[in-house]
């Protein structure tokens, strides 16, 4: 009987404390601040007072809102399933060996290093009218400058093509990890019932994929509907309020303008979204396991 | 057996689209460290003279890093070096002891605490800056190193690797040093942890990459500049119509080059436990 080693009966909560009571103080309970907050009127000064559903009713009622809503859904339609092709086009360009192989992969890996932060200054740089090489390049080719993130047109895309350049390597090592669990007997058995190669992949590799890029999809949805940095850097969401996404707004609201109500109502909704994709994301993730 | 990779037209296609990709990918990087090595003077040249010297400076200097460590770009370095030594030893510390909890102990409540611990990470941290803020400004900890530091130090997917490694050691070889007379702490500190290293490496870039890439919260936290870290210092300076185009490219470089180093040195443990363990 193992019964007396385990004697130590508080020894794994001694363990456990530390980092339970960080991820209980600094993740958990602010979820709870972020809706009682956003009950209640309370200014940067502090003084709070209970006012319901106040500060939802007016966000409902805020043209503003819906439109960074909107915004916010409309780039999240576009960037996911985006870096998720992406991801999954390098995956596959990186799996099968190939001399030199490893220097592609670390070069394609490299921007996990570089912070969303220093990406947009570094493209504010890269693509600026008067000092950026893309725009001479593009001119010298005979394209013509463009504006980028300085545009009512361009900017919403450009920060979508930033923040592909810095993820597309992370969501890449996800998928690898998919391709490399597929087991090579179940090609070979393929390959021998004489499936040709685009076959292996539709009915092989495709179903087989299901839920890494789920997970992908899933964990990249949830990142990017709180894309904040290069909006800060780049666009402070203009022009004409084009990048003005969700959780910017809810940093304003919070430090323009004070309204501490106004921006954990944002956060509450903002956290509902996620919540919603996490349940989603267990789901997903749950129903292929079953077959297996 | 590999039939493809001896058919030389599709390795050529291969090369082919990974040389473009890694062409787009190390390009800006590429750009900004030759631009950061030119005389000031020279630094803003009109895009119309595309060519060559758009890339290759006409004379290589260290001028431009040489004004920064004049300023206070400085202590922006140590803040972030030092924010970032913290959490990566207390993380790792801290960590470790909850994943080794985990793996080697049968406790009431392991399963709904294990579940807490996997929600913690499904969670983005951005999602709670603001909250966490009114909670910070509580304790009367805005503006200061411990705003910066305690809330990154617990770590959902660190507590998960090391879990993930510490169950793949047999409980036998645990409880054999118990029945030699071994405490706990000391079978974690003399024995589980040294055979951990290649999580402690993982496990530590994993830590210092999340400080490194952490913003929205070092703006909202910390918004005196005594307090800022290179990403918020580097931010703050930026207008992109100024005159000190010298020090915008130098400072900017020196991130970059603070995140690659030790980003190059651990990546091969790093993507090997990313692929390995990634999605469990």
């Amino acid at each position: 009987m193992s019964e007396p080693m385990i004697s130590s009966r508080w020894t794994p909560f001694l363990f456990l404390a530390p980092a339970l009571a960080g991820l209980l103080i600094f993740r958990i309970a602010p979820i709870g601040v972020a809706l009682a907050g956003s009950l209640t009127g309370v200014s940067l000064m502090g003084e709070a007072r209970f006012v319901g559903a106040e500060n939802f009713r007016y966000l409902l009622e805020d043209a503003q809102f819906w439109s960074s809503l909107k915004i916010t859904l409309f780039f999240n339609l576009l960037i996911n399933p985006l870096q998720l092709f992406v991801a999954f086009a390098l995956a596959l360009l990186v799996f099968r060996p190939l001399p030199g192989l490893w220097l592609y992969r670390t070069l394609l890996v490299l921007p996990m290093a570089v912070s969303t932060g220093i990406s947009a200054v570094l493209f504010g740089l890269f693509l600026d009218g008067n000092l950026g090489p893309l725009n001479g390049f593009l001119e010298w080719i005979g394209v013509g400058a463009q504006p980028f993130h300085r545009s009512q047109e361009q900017a919403l895309y450009t920060l979508i093509g930033i923040a592909t350049w810095k993820g597309a390597g992370y969501w890449m090592l996800f998928l690898l990890a998919g391709l490399y669990s597929i087991p090579p007997t179940v090609y070979e058995a393929a390959t021998i019932d004489g499936a040709t190669s685009w076959q292996r992949f539709r009915f092989v590799t495709l179903p087989l994929m299901r839920k890494p890029m789920a997970f992908v999809l899933v964990a990249d949805t949830a990142i990017n509907f709180l894309f904040f940095a290069p909006v800060y850097i780049l666009t402070s969401g203009g022009p004409a309020g084009t990048t003005s996404l969700l959780m910017f707004e809810a940093y304003r609201a919070a430090f323009t303008f004070s309204d501490i109500g106004r921006s954990l109502a944002i956060s509450t909704i903002l956290l509902g979204i996620i919540l919603v994709i996490v349940v989603l994301e267990f789901r997903l993730l749950r129903s292929p396991e079953e077959r297996a | 057996m590999e039939a493809r990779l001896a058919n030389p037209h599709a390795m050529m296609l291969r090369y082919g689209l990974l040389s473009i990709l890694a062409f787009i990918v190390v390009c800006p990087l590429a750009w900004l460290a030759l631009a950061s090595l030119r005389p000031q003077g020279e630094i803003f040249q009109p895009v119309s003279e595309f060519g060559w010297s758009t890339f290759v400076p006409s004379r290589f200097t260290l001028d431009n890093y040489r004004a920064l460590w004049a300023g206070d770009f400085p202590l922006a370095v140590k803040n972030s070096a030092f924010v970032a030594v913290s959490t990566v030893l207390l993380g790792i510390g801290v960590n470790a002891l909850a994943g080794f909890a985990f793996a080697a102990f049968d406790f009431r409540g392991k399963n709904l605490l294990f579940l807490l611990v996997i929600a913690s990470f499904m969670m983005p941290f951005e999602a709670i800056v603001l909250p966490l803020y009114v909670m910070i400004r509580a304790f009367g900890w805005a503006n200061s190193y411990q705003a910066l530091i305690v809330p990154e130090i617990a770590n959902g997917m660190v507590i998960f690797l090391f879990r993930q490694f510490f169950a793949s050691i047999p409980r036998d070889f645990y409880e054999a040093a118990r029945v030699d007379g071994a405490s706990w702490l000391y079978i974690f500190t003399r024995i589980a942890m040294p055979l951990s290293w290649p999580t402690i490496a993982t496990s530590g870039l994993m830590l210092f990459l999340s400080q490194w890439d952490s913003f929205f919260w070092p703006v909202v936290a910390a918004s005196n500049p005594d307090y800022a870290v290179v990403q918020v210092a580097i931010a703050r300076n930026v207008n992109f119509e100024q005159s000190d185009w010298g020090g915008l490219f130098a400072s900017t470089n020196v991130a970059i080059l603070l995140g690659t180093i030790p980003f190059l040195l651990v990546q091969r443990f790093y993507v090997r436990t990313l692929i390995s363990g990634g999605i469990k």
